[in-house]
């Protein structure tokens, strides 16, 4: 028999392992009630570990004027709590960010499910507990098992009370230790009695209350039987991590169907349980309607269900095709608030789910009692606008039937009622059209149908086509109803997708950030119709900060998040999280912000101001986010790539202007000098050599100070600090001008062709230079002989003008570097070599006036000659 | 034999101005200057004319000066003097281990290239038998003995001293010794690049030489020079 492969570790446990490794544990002291010792437990477990040399700090402990545990606190360190400002009050508060500065090895966090004071940066304080994680603290916290989110439909039935201040699942899953403590009921209600938790007057109340029997053995069956589970399933993670191989959880899937019923967040509770029950994983579906139950999708997503959503007209069908896809064996639905009709019918969702879901467990969870019906989403426009406007279509309809009266008979005026009908439906919904038909019916049997004025109908004919009538005003409501409904669905989520395409165009351009970030603000107001901002991070100023936002763009441009949002997008841009309104952190603030993400991080947010949810506009957002994440980031690494090269460039400049300061400046130096020394310490020297030397010092003094001054333009045009003083400039004068001073100083010819032009608005000083020193080339290298020419003419919407040369021309290969600094003409010739400077002072002074430069050469047939351009538009 | 001709010095720089100056002061001091413009040129002149010594500019369009270095030293003996640059330390030591006899930094004085070209002059006339005893300043060298005196008093030198201070000396008057050239002839060319040691050697050699400590004088990243300053 061969061998079985050895089992391996599961990855997937131990990268959870590896995850777990870097944050701080969290350690749970669980009880079933209140007064059976969690805090006194925990104090007294800390003060062991104190004693053992660690530093335990207390962030929060309530001791609610127990003695005992009062005691058990001795000489603990407790750090002072935060006052908060709310509304003229001071408020309490646990101090998340001393903790976070003051890093104790092990915090003390009483109450886990606590909410905290408005204005503090998380609601919740479990949330607080997951940041101090976040940043390595071990953190000691207690918890009723009332609390847990998944319990709160079955704690609520057996106390009668349902709980407020939940913590999700995940949180305690999380937790690396849990410690139950734990004591019989009956010593509960001792201690009770005894006045040992409550103050007597507050005890009696709690006994008649929460604190029956039988709601404490209920309790404490839950504790208990949590936290078997909990050892279950740390056995198995042991197991897995490990590659123990045993008894392995069946391959069940748990989908919860969420609809937009009160039973949602019921329904996702259950889920939640069942799937633990069954070491499952959690999936969660919405199918499409006109109001997502945004509260249940939270919720189902806090505890830790995999969420999606989708657009579907048959709602069994889709639900099944994604069960089917996703390989989900248990489905769980609530029971809904079905209409009347569907009921009768046998229409309801869950009669559809039981008599075609043959394949699957189907739960049905229990109707939840008493529950306050969930405020509506206002759309848009106020709904009694659409409701309003259905009397007005049918109104409209009867206008037109009066005004056709007599004309046709009274039948066909049945046609003319239908119009409003549809036009409701289309545009409201199937209520609307209901709404119109009940609306046009009346009218028409009022006002057209004999007997006039009466709701009577007479003639059997009559009856039948007013029951016609009534049919086909139904049918046609609820068909083209539900029609316009997906057709309404489809138009948002096409406009979400032409904004989504729209924008990629626009990033997909070759703008920097300076266009990019503008765009990604304005296409932010767009999807959100509202105000929205762009914020890139300032990177931090030491490894310990905080990398700071900084506004790029906003639209509108005033649109200015308070000290308060930036605190939030601080917090945001640090952990890479959403913050602000709707949010787990800092929901007091009047803005959102998201996180851009790409595979490197968060390359910055946008803030917007949330309005109410709307499933198509949050996915459009979301989309855009992403593309601009890429798009910022792809600019950024740009820019990076050209402040490289640019730096590379002024590097090489930096070392080429030092080996030519090195020889130019040299050179002349030791010939002036040798010129002195030889002509002070030998006398005996022939009167022309005497002159030579002479005049070699004088010549080299000039070529030095020509170098010093090329040296200097130079360095002016790369500091920027050449301001041309334009005004209007006569070519042909200034040809003229630098020509005729070059023929004097060389006596060599220059011929001049210029082209009548127009004044072109260029500063004449720097013009002249630039011309001098391209005739002063020209002449170089065009020989002793070579014709050298200056012209200029008008090219298109520019104004060229060009010095040409016979000489030998510029090698191919230095063409595109002859306009570098320091570049030099190879030197074979033995042409006086000149600073390498002379034609990048050109391009910097060109540039300066507006214009370009370029170099052709060959410049005439037979491979001779240099063309310099200079063009300058005008 | 003595030669009644002025001697033929080979200028070779690309630069001409240097000629146009170099010429009249080296007419003016007694010698016959020839001048080439490349490298190649150079090695042609310095084939056909003989001339009793170079000065070599390193910088020359054609042709590195350490790649004719080689070369001329190939049928020439006459000294070469570089005229370089200060910031080219490396190019300079180089140009020395590949055979050259001194430098000069650009922009230099005359007086001091003149000095220059008279001590390599003289220290190649006399090469060919270097003294038993070499005097400088109050120090005295028995070459034979390997023995040491300043003012007559003896020195105690250990070997290793002993063998710096000859090489030193041996290398001839106000002759630049480059730290490679000094720790192959005293070390080995397995030191070559030990540079340390001559730091540590040359410092207590000073310190026994007392008054006579001024004689090796530090060339800065160069090397050492032997003898009483020009």
């Amino acid at each position: 028999m061969a061998e079985a492969e050895p089992p391996r570790p599961d990855p997937d446990a131990l990268l959870a392992l590896a995850a777990r490794e870097h944050r701080g544990r969290l350690k749970v002291f669980l009880g079933a009630a209140p007064g059976v010792g969690k805090t006194f437990e925990m104090l007294a477990e800390a003060r062991r570990r104190a004693a053992g040399g660690d530093d335990v700090l207390i962030g929060i402990v309530e001791t609610h004027g127990r003695a005992e545990t009062i005691a058990q606190i001795a000489d603990l360190p407790i750090l002072p709590r935060a006052a908060l400002h709310h509304r003229g009050q001071v408020l309490e508060e646990f101090d998340l960010d001393a903790a976070l500065a003051r890093r104790p090895a092990i915090l003390l966090l009483d109450e886990l499910a606590h909410s905290n004071a408005p204005g503090s940066r998380h609601p919740k304080r479990w949330q607080d507990v997951e940041e101090l994680r976040e940043a390595g603290i071990e953190v000691w916290t207690t918890m009723n098992v009332q609390h847990l989110e998944s319990l709160g439909d079955a704690v609520a039935r057996i106390t009668g009370v349902r709980v407020a201040e939940t913590v999700p699942d995940a949180v305690l899953a999380g937790a690396d230790a849990v410690e139950l403590i734990d004591i019989p009921p009956a010593e509960l209600l001792d201690r009770l009695k005894q006045g040992r938790i409550y103050r007597p007057e507050q005890a009696q109340r709690a006994l008649r209350s929460f604190f029956r029997e039988g709601n404490l053995a209920a309790l404490r069956e839950m504790a208990l039987r949590r936290v078997a589970d909990r050892v279950d399933a740390d056995i198995t993670g042991w197991m897995r991590a490990n590659a123990v191989s045993g008894p392995w959880p069946s391959g069940d899937r748990v989908l919860a169907l969420v609809g937009a019923d009160p039973s949602a967040e019921s329904v996702v509770r259950h889920a939640r349980r069942i799937a633990d029950a069954l070491r499952a994983p959690l999936l969660a579906l919405h199918v499409e309607g006109a109001e997502p139950p945004e509260a249940a999708l939270r919720l189902a997503e806090s505890l830790g269900a995999e969420v999606e959503t989708v657009a579907a007209h048959d709602v069994p069908g889709a639900i099944l095709a994604h069960a089917r896809a996703r390989n989900a064996t248990h489905l769980v639905m609530g029971r809904g608030r079905p209409a009347l009709w569907r009921r009768l019918t046998g229409r309801t969702l869950s009669a559809q789910m039981a008599r075609r879901a043959e394949d699957f467990t189907l739960h049905l969870v229990p109707r939840p009692t008493a529950l306050p019906r969930p405020r509506r989403a206002g759309p848009q426009a106020p709904p009694w606008l659409s409701w309003a406007s259905v009397p007005l279509l049918v109104a409209l309809a009867t206008l037109v039937g009066v005004a056709t009266d007599g004309a046709v008979p009274e039948g066909a005026l049945g046609m003319v009622y239908l119009v409003p009908i549809v036009a409701a439906a289309v545009l409201f919904g199937p209520w609307h059209g209901l709404l119109a038909a009940g609306l046009a019916f009346i009218c028409w049997n009022f006002l057209f149908l004999p007997p006039r004025y009466t709701l009577v109908i007479a003639g059997p004919q009559d009856v039948v086509g007013a029951v016609v009538f009534a049919l086909v005003a139904l049918l046609l409501a609820g068909t083209t109803g539900r029609l316009g409904q997906s057709m309404r669905i489809t138009r948002a989520r096409a406009r979400g997708l032409r904004r989504l395409l729209e924008f990629s165009r626009r990033l997909g351009g070759p703008g920097g950030l300076p266009e990019l970030l503008p765009a990604v603000a304005q296409e932010a107001a767009r999807a959100m119709e509202g105000p929205a901002v762009v914020i890139l991070p300032l990177p931090p100023l030491g490894p310990e900060e905080a990398p700071e936002p900084v506004i790029r763009a906003a639209n509108p441009v005033d649109a200015q998040p308070d000290e308060g949002a930036m605190a939030a997008a601080r917090w945001a841009l640090r952990h890479g999280k959403p913050t602000g309104r709707g949010t787990d952190t800092l929901p007091d603030v009047a803005w959102r912000f998201l996180p851009m993400r790409t595979a490197h991080g968060v390359v910055g947010l946008v803030g917007i101001q949330p309005r109410a949810p709307d499933g198509e506009r949050d996915r459009t957002l979301a989309g855009l986010l992403d593309q601009a994440a890429v798009a910022i980031e792809r600019a950024q690494l740009m820019e990076e790539q050209a402040r490289g090269t640019a730096r590379a460039e002024t590097e090489q400049l930096r070392s080429a202007l030092l080996t030519s300061l090195g020889h130019d400046l040299r050179t002349p130096l030791t010939a002036i000098r040798g010129a002195i020394e030889t002509l002070r310490a030998s006398p005996a020297l022939s009167e022309a050599t005497r002159d030579d030397l002479l005049l070699a010092a004088e010549e080299e003094t000039t070529r030095l100070g020509r170098y010093i001054a090329n040296i200097l333009d130079m360095v002016r045009i790369e500091n920027g600090q050449v301001v041309p003083k334009r005004e209007p400039t006569d070519i042909a004068d200034a040809i003229e001008a630098a020509a005729g001073r070059l023929q004097r100083t060389t006596g060599r010819p220059i011929t001049r062709e210029v082209a009548a032009l127009p004044l072109v608005p260029l500063d004449p000083s720097l013009l002249d230079q630039v011309l001098g020193n391209l005739l002063d080339n020209a002449l170089k290298f065009s020989g002793p002989d070579g014709a050298v020419r200056a012209r200029a003419w008008r090219d298109g919407h520019d104004i060229a003008i060009a010095v040409e040369d016979e000489g030998p021309g510029i090698p191919a290969e230095d063409l595109p570097r002859i306009f570098d600094p320091f570049h030099r003409a190879s030197r074979t010739d033995h042409i006086a070599a000149g600073t390498g400077l002379g034609l990048a002072i050109c391009r910097g002074l060109v540039a300066a006036m507006g214009g370009r430069i370029t170099a052709e050469s060959p410049a005439f047939p037979g491979g001779r000659g240099t063309r310099i351009v200079m063009r300058f538009p005008v | 034999m003595t030669d009644l001709a002025p001697p033929k010095i080979l200028v070779v720089d690309d630069e001409p101005q240097i000629h146009r100056f170099l010429a009249p002061a080296l007419e003016a001091a007694g010698y016959a200057p020839l001048r080439a413009l490349t490298g190649a040129e150079g090695l042609r002149m310095a084939a056909e004319r003989a001339p009793r010594a170079v000065l070599l500019d390193l910088g020359l369009p054609d042709m590195d000066g350490k790649a004719l270095l080689p070369k001329l030293r190939g049928f020439s003996q006459a000294p070469v003097i570089i005229l370089s640059a200060r910031d080219r330390e490396d190019e300079k030591v180089a140009a020395l281990d590949a055979g050259a006899d001194d430098y000069v930094e650009k922009p230099f004085a005359l007086a001091e290239l003149l000095a220059r070209l008279r001590a390599a002059l003289r220290r190649a006339t006399g090469a060919e038998a270097p003294p038993e005893i070499i005097r400088a300043g109050p120090l005295e060298i028995d070459m034979p003995h390997r023995r040491a005196r300043v003012h007559g008093e003896a020195l105690h030198l250990t070997p290793r001293e002993w063998d710096l201070l000859a090489a030193l000396a041996r290398a001839g008057q106000d002759k630049v010794v480059t730290q490679r050239q000094l720790l192959v002839a005293v070390w080995g060319p397995a030191h070559a690049e030990d540079t340390q040691y001559l730091r540590v050697y040359i410092g207590q050699l000073r310190q026994k030489l007392g008054e006579a400590a001024g004689l090796i004088r530090t060339e800065p990243g160069v090397g050492y020079r032997f003898g009483e300053s020009a």
